[in-house]
């Protein structure tokens, strides 16, 4: 009944008129990012961070958010009509959508991708509205110890769970961490890694870090692969789909919102992971006859529904303990702490029209997004006319101007150019960028958790195994690590990335 | 010595080069006891534990087969970094409209397919994008013109 009130609450937050425009905004661009290709919802978000400064936090967090899960609907649309997933999480729509597109059953293929993502985010959104403050609750008991190893345990989880060699990916979380530290030591006050650059005692912008990895040196790769794509726009027709379609879908769409929701809510999860999940069950418990790979439109409706539930259920992690399970929460935390409100399970508290508004918000956009979707997805399609080469230094405007309005510092700019050189020299030498964003974000808070813990302990490192939650914590990330390690696994993980 | 996976060993030694790097400076910072732990300990611990991983990557490199690195175009990077180190001049003296036409126009030759009409046509479009939004409905404090 709480939790029905509170979202009631939220509802008047986020039902205000500039709520609501802000809303659309970030469902709009997030629909137009999901559909083009060559840029995703984490350099959009990079992007537009530095412009939501003067919004104030409710704003600026629910329209970055609504542009975390439009990609998610924009993205099934070009993975549906054109075989090209828009975004990463909808590699696997691209398997039976596009199949159902050539049968001439576009239509109901985008309908129940709609319907789907609609009913997950409600969903999501209530799973968020319940399981969010009892997370912050428990949360609120940890001591310096407990956090510092649920954030070791986050980035291992996190890692674990990406694409790429394990120990690549966790040297770049400790890379991220060091970029992190550089900039005056709070504590101490001591300058480090600064050489003698005033600029540099403020740290490096997470802002220029993301734009680097995620804006510039991709725009760089993709530039290097250019090759002309061919695009084959099928007839649409209705997108209302069938009685039968829905019937159909019906368990599909709970399984894969249940699925998503669960993936989202783990270090390393959200949007992505869940999709490619959600279609491996779908494979083997659809009830027969299946025809997963030849248009069968359970095989849309789970990974659909899957994305959605765990784009949005990602949130709980960041809004509750402060840490973020994926880039794009990354950036969220640092969006937030622009804005001067330190995350964690203090925000719900002195913060509840943020909290609630931002997640009453979710609730609103899907609509949006139903709408936005459904009758105007021809309006998207026509996105894909637009040649990338007239796209990406579209991207150059947006990073330069972006990165330089976070303080107004030219210095910016030029950091955005070095770190873009040794992004692309990382991602040319199949170095993750996630684990790194990660790293960054939650080194000096790492390092704060550290010092404290080992302050009240008077320098006896044993605290971190003899309390009990930060010893499961420790225990549990070693286990993640041995497991992936082992031969058997590791195979199985690699095929599963593969598929 | 025969490199196997070239594209892991040469990241393993960026890591050991970079971990070693801050190590080095950290080493500068009081490393303070574990009581008090100094502005040194942190980064220290984590910079070896980078130079330690650095070395599993690429000594396993020189172990286990792995991909070639896909060839480096210079163009694409050199291209675009230019284009940035010129706006971030341009904008301090000659003001943002400047300072995006540059960016545009140099930064559309990082690609091969360049059509300088079009270039053009996106840069009027991209200057009157920015100020419209950025410095007249949010307010910006961005310099327009160079006086």
């Amino acid at each position: 009944m709480e939790t029905l009130g509170n979202l009631v609450f939220g509802l008047g937050v986020a039902l205000t008129w500039q709520n609501i425009l802000y809303c659309l905004i970030g469902c709009i661009l997030g629909t137009v990012v999901g559909v083009l290709p060559g840029i995703g919802p984490v350099a959009t978000v990079a992007m537009l961070l530095p412009f939501t400064f003067q919004l104030g936090p409710a704003p600026a967090l629910i329209m970055l958010a609504g542009i975390y899960y439009g990609a998610q609907y924009g993205g099934s649309t070009t993975a549906i009509l054109i075989n090209i997933p828009g975004e990463t999480s909808s590699v696997v729509t691209t398997l039976d959508g596009h199949q159902m597109a050539r049968r001439g059953r576009a239509g109901p293929a985008l309908g129940i991708a709609a319907i789907g993502s609609f009913a997950a985010g409600c969903i999501a959104t209530l799973v968020i509205a319940y399981f969010a403050p009892l997370l912050a609750e428990v949360a609120l008991k940890f001591s310096p110890a407990e956090y510092f190893s649920l954030m070791v345990f986050g980035l291992i989880a996190a890692v674990v769970l990406a694409r790429g060699s394990l120990i690549k990916a966790i040297a770049m979380v400790c890379l991220g961490i060091l970029l992190g530290l550089v900039g005056t030591d709070v504590n101490s006050g001591a300058v480090r890694f600064a050489f003698g650059q005033p600029e540099l005692g403020d740290g490096i912008g997470f802002v220029a870090i993301a734009m680097a990895f995620f804006g510039i040196a991709d725009v760089v790769i993709n530039l290097e692969r250019s090759g002309q794509q061919e695009i084959f726009t099928s007839r649409i027709g209705s997108v209302l789909p069938t009685w039968d379609d829905l019937r159909q879908s019906f368990w599909s769409i709970l399984r894969g919102t249940g699925l998503g929701s669960v993936l989202g809510i783990l270090p390393g999860g959200g949007a992505l992971l869940a999709s490619f999940a959600a279609y491996m069950v779908e494979k083997k418990v659809a009830k027969p006859p299946r025809s997963f790979g030849e248009g069968d439109i359970r095989g849309v409706a789970a990974p659909e529904s899957a994305n959605n539930a765990g784009a949005q259920t990602s949130f709980i992690p960041m809004l509750t303990l402060g840490i973020p399970s994926n880039p794009t929460m990354a950036l969220m935390i640092g969006a937030l702490t622009i804005q001067g409100i330190a995350p964690g399970p203090q925000v719900m508290t002195e913060r509840p029209e943020l909290f609630w508004g931002l997640i009453a918000s979710m609730w609103v956009g899907n609509l949006m997004l139903l709408v936005l979707n459904l009758p105007m997805v021809g309006l998207w399609i026509r996105l894909l006319a637009v040649p990338y080469r007239l796209l990406f230094p579209a991207i150059f405007v947006f990073c330069c101007i972006g990165a330089y309005t976070v303080d107004g510092k030219i210095f910016d700019v030029y950091a955005v150019a070095v770190l873009s050189a040794l992004a692309y020299l990382l991602l040319k030498l199949d170095c993750e960028p996630a684990p790194l964003i990660l790293g960054f974000i939650l080194g000096p808070l790492m390092e704060e958790n550290l010092r404290r813990t080992l302050m009240i302990a008077f320098g006896d490192v044993t605290v971190f195994v003899t309390r009990p939650i930060s010893a499961a914590f420790l225990i549990a990330s070693v286990a993640l690590l041995v497991v992936i390690a082992l031969p058997t696994l590791r195979a199985k993980r690699e095929e599963a990335m593969q598929e | 010595m025969h490199i196997r996976s070239p594209k892991d060993f040469w990241a393993g030694l960026i890591f050991v080069v970079l971990g070693a790097a801050f190590v080095a400076l950290a080493l500068q910072y009081r490393l303070g006891d574990l009581h008090r732990i100094g502005p040194g300990m942190f980064p220290t611990l984590v910079g070896a534990l980078l130079v330690g991983l650095g070395l599993i990557v690429a000594g396993r490199a020189l172990v286990l087969e792995g991909a070639p690195i896909e060839r480096v175009q210079a163009r694409p990077l050199l291209v675009s970094l230019a284009a940035i180190v010129l706006f971030a001049l341009a904008l301090q003296r000659l003001g943002l409209v400047a300072a995006i036409a540059v960016l545009v126009v140099v930064g559309a030759y990082a690609a091969r397919d360049v059509r300088l009409l079009q270039v053009l046509a996106l840069a009027i479009f991209l200057i009157l994008f920015a100020v419209a939004v950025f410095v007249w409905l949010l307010g910006l404090p961005l310099p327009l013109w160079p006086w």
